[in-house]
């Protein structure tokens, strides 16, 4: 049987091999990262964004003096909500423009790894821009953000993979509707809140020193949504990119 | 030629909107086959094509691959090289590394060698650090051709694969495909070229108003009579 021949014959014969999926997962990865840093048609935009929305908010963070860790925890993550959308917008907008994404569908790769790769790639865009956006919040706004560098770190990923995972899946959706472009945001923003929100709320404790039970809660609650996120990526996937 | 049936379509229909492209098309391809679609502009065949290749789904009916579900697991999905309308290149990896790409998620063995070797075979060798921009339309078909060949797939599915290639090119991809055949590998090719068509086709499809009807065989015995407005 020729599929016989093609697997298991072939791979005696050393013609094919089994790469794992964790491979692949990297191999597109390296991929769109390589794209992105040649290219730099994404990343200059969303730091450039992220940036001047933290010089535009900073006129704003003296306003009500006893509420300002709180104002400027809610500034940074919705800059890099907004700012992130560019990144999460374009993650398959250039695949499919570039009209790659039906021949990576034909490649013997499950759409989960392609899911989980997006995700990653959108994950460490996000990182870069908070990388960015952390020390320069706390400079103009003269927050302690760094002050538990462990307790932001911790925030910063899980608050980044909630938004991240919903992202990827909606922007998948976003690609591949006729004009859906810059829909992202849109369609992202409804569910994104709660993770928003606990991400600021657990920002402004963390700044505080306040590591009681009330951090703790925000914690689970991002854990939680980006669990779910995750997962509902990881299930719905392979639906959201049939055209 | 073996008489199992490489590609089987069963009743596919696809529509863009209300706009139907596809109507309950079924045939058969057996193994070591070569096959033409033709048709006119619009008649479908690119997206026929679509569907064999398993790059979008009928909303009816379905393909399969020697006899498994062409959306089924990744080794099905193996058997199978894709050559589209479009060349489907990344614009900014080199034609080395699209390959490389392309064979690292078919899991060829020593991927850039295996880039490599198809670079020399398809005459891109000394383009193999260029981005696809940089290269002739015919030349990114050729990087096409060789990405579709890197894991020695079974079934090969070409759409207008000498569209723009020059007189050479077209000779060299002829012999290529004929030694294809030759192999026993099954292909099925989107071509408008009556000479190219009568040079490697044994069995001649065409699609017309979303339906398929077969035009000419040469491996089934009696072939049928050419219409009048094929012929």
């Amino acid at each position: 049987m020729p599929h016989v021949r093609n697997t298991a014959g072939a791979a005696r014969k050393g013609r094919l091999k089994e790469d794992s999926v964790v491979e692949k997962l990297w191999w597109i990865v390296h991929k769109d990262l390589v794209s992105e840093c040649r290219a730099r048609r994404v990343w200059p935009a969303m730091l450039l964004l992220g940036a001047v929305v933290a010089l535009i908010l900073s006129m704003e963070m003296n306003a009500v003096p006893g509420e300002k860790p709180r104002l400027v925890s809610g500034f940074l993550w919705l800059a890099t909500f907004f700012a992130g959308m560019l990144a999460l917008d374009r993650s398959f907008v250039s695949e499919r423009e570039e009209g790659c994404w039906e021949s990576l569908r034909t490649y013997p790769v499950p759409p989960s790894t392609v899911y989980f790769a997006k995700l990653a790639v959108n994950v460490v865009a996000l990182a870069a821009l908070q990388a960015v956006l952390v020390p320069l919040f706390a400079a103009l706004s003269d927050v302690p953000l760094l002050a538990h560098p462990a307790a932001m770190l911790s925030v910063s990923l899980l608050g980044n993979l909630g938004i991240s995972s919903l992202g990827t899946l909606l922007g998948a959706l976003a690609a591949g509707i006729r004009h859906g472009a810059n829909l992202t945001a849109l369609l992202v923003l409804p569910a994104a809140i709660p993770v928003v929100l606990a991400a600021t709320e657990a920002t402004s404790l963390a700044v505080a020193g306040d590591f009681g039970s009330a951090w703790w809660r925000w914690i689970q609650l991002l854990g939680i949504a980006a669990g779910l996120f995750v997962t509902a990526g990881w299930v719905l996937f392979d639906f959201v990119i049939e055209e | 030629m073996s008489t199992r049936a490489a590609i089987e379509v069963r009743g596919v229909t696809y529509a863009f909107g209300r706009q139907g492209v596809l109507r309950d098309v079924s045939f058969a391809v057996l193994s070591g086959q070569s096959v033409a679609i033709r048709g006119a502009n619009g008649a479908g065949k690119t997206t026929l094509l679509r569907c064999l290749a398993s790059a979008i789904r009928p909303q009816a009916g379905e393909v399969r691959w020697f006899g498994q579900a062409a959306t089924s697991e990744p080794a099905t999905r193996r058997l199978v090289g894709w050559v589209a309308h479009e060349t489907h290149l990344y614009s900014q990896l080199t034609v080395h590394e699209n390959l490389t790409f392309a064979a690292r998620m078919c899991d060829v063995p020593r991927p850039a060698g295996a880039a490599e070797r198809w670079l020399h075979n398809v005459g891109l060798w000394e383009q193999a650090n260029q981005l696809p921009s940089r290269l002739s339309r015919g030349m990114r078909q050729r990087a096409a051709i060789a990405r579709a060949m890197l894991h020695n797939p079974e079934i090969l599915l070409l759409d207008e694969p000498f569209s723009s290639l020059d007189i050479e090119g077209k000779a060299w991809l002829l012999d290529l495909l004929g030694k294809i055949r030759d192999q026993g590998r099954t292909i099925c090719f989107v071509a408008h070229d009556r000479e190219t068509v009568a040079q490697l086709a044994q069995r001649v499809l065409e699609l017309h108003s979303g339906r398929v009807r077969e035009v000419e065989c040469r491996t089934c015995g009696t072939p049928p009579a050419l219409p009048a407005r094929v012929a």
